[in-house]
């Protein structure tokens, strides 16, 4: 019976002195995740500061939980949010509704929308989970203004960019 | 009719109509050949090339004239070395057509290829994207990868402006010419035009100023690519998340059938909102067209700021003081309704109207409507049908302006052949496309028709018509004179063998045959003498269902007030004075300073609007209503057409629909009325009145195969209207004859400095319906003018557009002065809902502003 | 031999009308008013068998026979609108010997019954323009043209119409649609415009060429005029010869006279003493021919004529016959044809339209040597693509040089990109 204990013991003090530890301090210490994993949503922008998202609802169309909503309006180069004539005046997405499949980041047509590898993610009111337009984007780059921008006529007449043999 | 051709396509027979194109013929037994340039409403130019498929033709020997036989016996085919546009070619007897065959399919795929080099990739911001044939076409044929370098692709202009209300791309533009061919063939205002040759033909506006249309919006229907955007849905939404709502456009007595597109918004708080409004096909109304005003105009006022709310104190307050009211004063009541009610609430009025013993009169300073009841369109008529033999006359009219769908559709039938007479004081646009203009001074108006017989070849044209239709306005009349038009319009028929059209002619007006009144409409054509020929010598036996009287109404629903016993008031400020009034759906106040102090000196005034109107602000109790998005019901058009529309969006906090409003303030005064649901009132209205008898819900909302098929799937045929899956309407029975009344108009004669004013209609104008539409401000301020003879103008020391003061019953406004040579220099042309009241000819003096 | 056509080489002051009347002008015509029936010139010109000299080669005769007698006014419509490159025949007649073009109009007027005709003239042509007109009045007032001609009741007039310079309004209906005052393009065929032409009208529209051999035919009858040419083919033929040619210009010879004797015979072979490497017989619209050492015995041997143009691969068209010799590839040649099809485009059917913006793109890589083997295939493949699919001839004609010149010349599309 003693042969037993020492063998279970044994064990315990294997692991407690020669084994890596996997227990991590969490919230002061946080895993790494893997780097395709689909966290919060983040909606992106070009290296000048306009934003990548067009407002063109496709990513609420490939929703299969019906948690994105967007509206569009229309860019001036006076008031430029984005690239070409369309920019989302509103775009929100119910957190609570997501289901994090990533169908909205294979729908964007320009790149605008990623997961990320934000996942804490907790709310003390419903509303709260509606992520605005001004939560989902990414800060402007360093040194460059974010939306609106006045823009030089005729420079941004595009709204998707000419992707060659897009990559991922 | 046309001889019948057998054919076949895809080894499917068919028999089709001679003449009909093979695409169409497909189209018809469920084959969908693509087209882009084709469009059913217009004739082919085979310029897109889309349609090529094989045709073959039975082999005919030269020397014997004998069909050539294969072994087995069956007509050996030719085909041509190339391949065919289905377009362009009419069917044969005998013809094989194959659209699925590997060349057919190539030619298809190699041609869409083509197209799509030089579109850009805009699908994710295009407007059209969701609802794109060319898109379709390229997620069904075209191959996924490109073969050509895509920095050589063309790029072009991808904001044009080519008026204040369409944006054009040139870049996805493909060249099909069906707008320009829209404007210039249906239309009939060519403003559009190509530009440049090969690679580089664009599109351009001739309009000064840009597109200068009022049918532009339908430009972008049938745009197959996204190339014409209208201004009110630019990035508004994308097409699948859009929610169709099938409604009655409730601008003009034409009735237009439309589909408001709807969709949740946080801009609105989450709710619904109206994104835009469509063309909804009814081949006997609208076709698929619609005219600006309807388009750009046709909800906003519903959303204006100026719509009532609920007062603080609540509805159920405001319905108490109400029937406070009218329990106090009874029989001196008097209501006061507009053809803006649908006719589930002019019913219920009626009702409530009759138990009370109170009056009732319907607000319009057009009159005459007890003529068109009479003599009014019966079932079977479609404006779509008149063609060579009929005869339709415009009577003091401007159909451009009032009714801009009837314009369209008059002048189809003159140029299918129709004989079109238009009688006007002044040159109005459907003139270029009359058989015969009549011109007549302001004020001759009944002597002109009255003559009209005894001229030669317009007498004749009247005399010996197939069909004679007339349509008369309120051009430069006022009450007293729209009724002794259409007394004198209603006695052409007399002349006509088309008289017959009710069975007696309208000298013996008293003996109406009584089954008239309850029997179905069709039931009257089996009644229908076929022995007439000892009265007239033609030998006409089919019915003249596209024969009567229509007014051009400035309300949606006029028609149906009138067929339910509504008429105007003769003096209508003596009638209110020291009566409690109920006034619904009208603006005495707004529209005229001595109404408005008419309604000051009532005892009380009781008003039930959608808006905040002059009316509403000095009324003791307001009702707020719910608009017709907002509800359902029914609207009568001009054509006496009872349509239905359906709620586009949840009805506004504190507001209920008229009949309901009315029911439940007749429900306070201890009256017993239908305030459920319109459908119940219109089964009670089809069993108490007569001309809507066999009218109801159910038969308002059957729909029918119409031709062209649109609104499917294959939106590259007739473009994105909707198809009609909600009912195409009933038209209603006639009523008996209306006693004839000798009423004179005296005409008004200007002294020395003095001019003749008469109202005339603008299609944009300041109206409680028009004027909250945003867009359109620009159109209305270019329709804000006074219109003069050039020599007038010059006199008075003016040019055109300086500002012109008129001064009438001492009331100065200020108008700039516009020049028509086709007018006599002592009239002014006065718009109507302009800012001046004026409700009938009158006097004014005229002098240059005071410059600022 | 003294010329048919080109009748000033041999007079050479025929422009002006007195002389142009001392040699004859005019008999013809009113040897047609005053003594023939409108259906009797008709039959002597069926049998003639005088073809479009425009391009096509469609019996004249039977053109004019296609316009239905129910069916007035009737008009003729003289394409003078020459813009094929390489073509110069029209100008030179209508420059140097105007009055025998004009009375063969109004003789084709005659022959139809049309009071009126409307010489179409390319843009660039007004100063042509301008002395027809003077050669018009001139003729009205010598009572040539007008009403009451030569006594009888006949009525004919002319008039001059300038285009704009497209070369799509050589196209006939595209023609017709320019004088209408409409956007030059062509219309959908049938209805054909011998039936609904002009103004909705039956007209017959013919070659400035065709009608300059009326008033020879009138006067020598159908054998006369059938003494030259063959059977087929009779009569004689305007060949513009230009490229790389000694001596180029226009040349009036009998139709199915053989390559050799135009080149070598009357164009002085090719200068510099290079080699001919290919012929384009009808301008920018031709397939090209390859003349090699193998072949080229064969192609000198072919008589000029409208079948046997076809039997060394090509067509003998407007007869505007370019020579290129062995300094010239072909991916540049066909990058100046397309280069002309893609700016004359009208831009009104799709496959003309984008195909020949695609085909000039890919020409001018392959040009520069900077196209990959891929590029010459695809090249092949658009110009399938839009062959057989087009409104109008313009389209097809786009095609002709590329693929003929890929086929024929596989060598000088080598050149491309690693």
């Amino acid at each position: 019976m003693l042969k037993e204990f020492g063998k279970g013991l044994g064990t315990i003090l294997r692991a407690l002195f020669f084994e890596k530890k996997v227990t991590i301090q969490y919230p002061e210490q946080t895993r790494p995740v893997a780097p395709r994993y689909r966290g919060r949503h983040v909606l992106h922008r070009y290296d000048n500061g306009l934003e990548k998202c067009i407002g063109c609802s496709l990513c609420a169309a490939a929703c299969p939980s019906d948690a994105i909503f967007v509206e569009a309006s229309e860019n001036t180069d006076e008031k430029r949010f984005s690239p070409g004539e369309r920019y989302a005046s509103t775009y929100e997405i119910n957190m609570l509704r997501c289901i994090y499949c990533g169908f909205c980041e294979d729908a964007c047509p320009t790149e605008a929308i990623t997961l990320e590898h934000q996942y804490e993610l907790s709310f003390t009111d419903r509303r709260d989970a509606i992520y605005t337009k001004e939560r989902l984007i990414e800060a402007a780059p360093q040194g460059m203004s974010a939306t609106p921008q006045v823009t030089e006529p005729g420079k941004f007449t595009r709204s998707v960019p000419e992707m060659r043999d897009p990559q991922d | 009719m046309a001889k019948l051709i057998n054919l076949t396509i895809n080894g499917t027979p068919v028999t089709v109509p001679a003449g009909t194109l093979v695409v169409d013929a497909a189209k018809k037994i469920g084959i969908d050949i693509p087209v882009f340039c084709y469009h059913p409403k217009m004739e082919p130019v085979g310029m897109c090339r889309q349609c090529l498929v094989e045709i073959g033709r039975p082999m005919v020997d030269r020397a014997t004239g004998q069909p050539v036989l294969n072994e087995d016996g069956s007509p050996k085919l030719q085909f041509m070395p190339k391949l065919e546009t289905a377009c362009t070619n009419p069917v044969s007897e005998g013809m094989a057509v194959f659209t699925e065959t590997a060349k057919a399919k190539s030619g298809q795929k190699e041609i869409l290829e083509l197209l799509l080099t030089s579109h850009p990739l805009d699908c994710p911001v295009c407007d059209k994207g969701g609802e794109c044939p060319l898109q379709n076409l390229t997620m069904e044929h075209a191959a996924d990868e490109s073969r050509f370098i895509f920095d050589e692709k063309h790029r072009a202009e991808k904001h044009v402006p080519l008026g204040d209300l369409i944006f054009l791309d040139r870049e996805r533009c493909i060249q099909c010419a069906r707008c320009i061919r829209f404007q210039d063939i249906i239309a009939g205002e060519p403003v559009l035009g190509f530009y440049q040759r090969g690679r580089n033909t664009d599109i351009v506006t001739y309009g000064e100023p840009g597109f200068d249309s009022i049918f532009s919006g339908n430009t972008s229907d049938i745009c197959p690519v996204g190339a014409l955007t209208t201004a009110d849905f630019r990035f508004g939404a994308r097409p699948w998340e859009l929610k169709q709502a099938a409604s009655v456009c409730s601008q003009c007595p034409v009735g237009c059938n439309v589909t408001f597109n709807v969709r949740r918004e946080a801009k609105a708080g989450g709710g619904y909102v109206i994104k835009r409004v469509m063309p909804r096909q009814n081949e006997q109304v609208n076709e698929i067209w619609m005219c600006d005003k309807g388009r750009f105009a046709g909800y906003q006022y519903t959303e204006a700021e100026s719509r009532l709310m609920a007062t603080p104190a609540g509805l159920d307050a405001a319905v108490g003081q109400a029937v406070a009211k009218l329990v106090e004063s009874q029989s001196e009541t008097v209501f006061l309704a507009s053809g803006r009610l649908a006719n589930e609430d002019l019913f219920t009025l009626k009702q409530l109207a009759a138990a009370l013993h109170a009056k009732t009169y319907l607000y319009t300073q057009h009159g005459g409507g007890e003529f068109t009841t009479a003599y009014g369109l019966t079932s079977g008529a479609d404006l779509g049908a008149l063609g060579k033999g009929d005869t339709v006359l415009v009577a003091a009219s401007d159909l451009y302006n009032e009714a801009p769908l009837w314009h369209l559709r008059l002048k189809a039938a003159a140029q299918r052949g129709a004989t079109l007479i238009v009688a006007a004081a002044r040159a109005t646009k459907l003139d270029e496309f009359a058989s015969f203009v009549v011109r007549y001074a302001y004020g001759d108006e009944v002597a002109t028709i009255q003559a009209l017989p005894a001229k030669d070849k317009i007498g004749e044209a009247i005399k010996n018509a197939n069909n004679l239709m007339i349509f008369y306005g309120s051009d430069g009349l006022g009450l007293a004179g729209t009724t002794a038009l259409a007394q004198s319009c209603a006695e052409l028929f007399s002349i006509s063998p088309v008289s017959q059209l009710t069975g007696s002619p309208v000298s013996q007006s008293a003996s109406f045959p009584v089954e008239q009144l309850t029997g179905k409409p069709e039931d009257r054509t089996t009644e229908q003498p076929e022995d007439r020929t000892t009265e007239q010598p033609e030998n006409r036996t089919t019915r003249k269902s596209n024969t009567g009287l229509i007014g051009v109404w400035s309300t949606p629903n006029q028609q149906g007030a009138l067929e339910m016993g509504f008429r105007p008031a003769e003096n209508l400020a003596a009638e209110l004075a020291g009566k409690t009034v109920y006034v619904i759906a009208a603006d005495p106040a707004g529209d005229d300073p001595a109404l408005a102090e008419a309604l000051k000196a009532a005892k009380t005034v009781i008003a039930q609007d959608i808006l905040t109107t002059k009316t509403v602000k000095l009324a003791d109790v307001v009702l707020p209503a719910a608009a017709f998005t907002e509800r359902e019901g029914t609207y009568t058009n001009g054509e006496r057409r009872v349509q239905r529309f359906y709620p586009a969006v949840p009805t506004r906090p504190g507001t209920k629909a008229d009949f309901a409003l009315l029911a439940e303030v007749a429900k306070g005064c201890g009256i017993a009325l239908e305030g459920r649901s319109p459908l119940l009132v219109m089964n009670r209205l089809s069993t108490a009145e007569p001309a809507f008898s066999g009218v109801s819900y159910e038969t308002l909302s059957q729909p029918a195969e119409q031709w062209p098929l649109i609104g499917r799937s294959d939106l590259y045929y007739g473009g994105t209207s909707y198809e009609n899956k909600l009912g195409l309407g009933v038209t209603l029975a006639l009523q008996p004859k209306a006693d004839r009344q000798s009423s004179t108009v005296s005409g008004l004669r200007p002294k020395e400095n003095e001019f003749l004013a008469v109202p005339v209609t603008k299609l944009y104008d300041l109206g409680a319906t028009v004027a909250p539409a945003k867009l359109l401000s620009a159109h209305i301020e270019r329709s804000a003018v006074a219109a003069l003879h050039p020599v007038t103008v010059e006199k008075l020391g003016l040019g055109a557009g300086d500002q012109l003061s008129v001064e009438i019953n001492g009331a100065q406004f200020t108008f700039r002065a516009a020049l028509d040579a086709s007018i006599s220099t002592g009239v002014v042309l006065i718009p109507r809902s302009m800012g001046l009241a004026i409700s009938a000819p009158a006097l004014v003096k005229l002098h240059a502003a005071e410059k600022a | 031999m003294p010329h048919i056509l080109l009748r000033h080489r041999d007079i050479p002051d025929i422009k002006n009308i007195e002389v142009y009347k001392q040699n004859g002008g005019f008999e013809s015509l009113k040897k047609a008013v005053t003594t023939l029936q409108p259906k009797q010139v008709v039959e002597e010109v069926k049998a003639s068998g005088l073809r479009g000299r425009g391009g096509a080669g469609f019996p004249t005769g039977v053109k004019w026979s296609f316009l239905p007698d129910n069916l007035w006014p009737h008009y003729v419509v003289c394409n003078a609108d020459e813009s094929e490159p390489g073509t110069f025949k029209d100008r030179e007649i209508m420059t140097y010997n105007p009055y025998q073009f004009l009375e063969g109009v109004a003789i084709a007027c005659y022959a139809v019954g049309a009071t009126e005709g409307y010489i179409y003239l390319r843009g660039e042509f007004y100063p042509i323009a301008e002395q027809l007109d003077a050669c018009l009045a001139e003729m009205e007032k010598q009572g040539y043209l007008g009403d009451k001609l030569f006594g009888t009741e006949t009525s004919i007039r002319l008039k001059t119409h300038l285009g704009a310079g497209a070369y799509i309004c050589g196209e006939e209906t595209a023609l017709l649609e320019s004088i209408e005052g409409k956007r030059g393009q062509p219309r959908l065929r049938p209805p054909f415009p011998a039936v609904v032409g002009l103004y909705g009208k039956p007209t017959v529209i013919n070659n400035v060429e065709t009608l300059t051999n009326l008033p020879y035919i009138i006067e020598h009858g159908a054998a006369g005029f059938r003494q030259n040419g063959t059977e087929k083919s009779p009569g004689v033929k305007i060949f513009s010869l230009s490229g790389n040619v000694a001596n180029p210009g226009n040349y009036e010879l009998p139709l199915g006279t053989t390559f050799r004797e135009l080149i070598f015979t009357h164009g002085g072979g090719i200068p510099n003493g290079r080699k001919l490497r290919a012929i384009m017989p009808a301008g920018a619209s031709s397939s090209i021919i390859r003349v090699d050492d193998a072949v080229f015995d064969k192609v000198m041997d072919t008589p000029m004529d409208y079948e046997n143009v076809q039997s060394v691969g090509s067509m003998l068209g407007s007869a505007s016959v370019i020579l290129i010799d062995d300094t010239h590839t072909m991916d540049w040649v066909i990058n100046k044809t397309i280069h002309f099809f893609k700016h004359e485009s009208c831009g009104k059917c799709t496959p003309c339209r984008d195909g020949n913006y695609w085909m000039l793109h890919l020409t001018e890589r392959i040009h520069a040597g900077q196209a990959s083997a891929q590029d010459v295939k695809l090249l092949d493949s658009v110009a399938a693509q839009v062959y057989g699919k087009c409104l109008c001839a313009l389209g097809d004609f786009s095609t002709m040089a590329v693929r003929t010149a890929i086929e024929r010349f596989p060598e000088d599309f080598e050149k491309v990109k690693a």
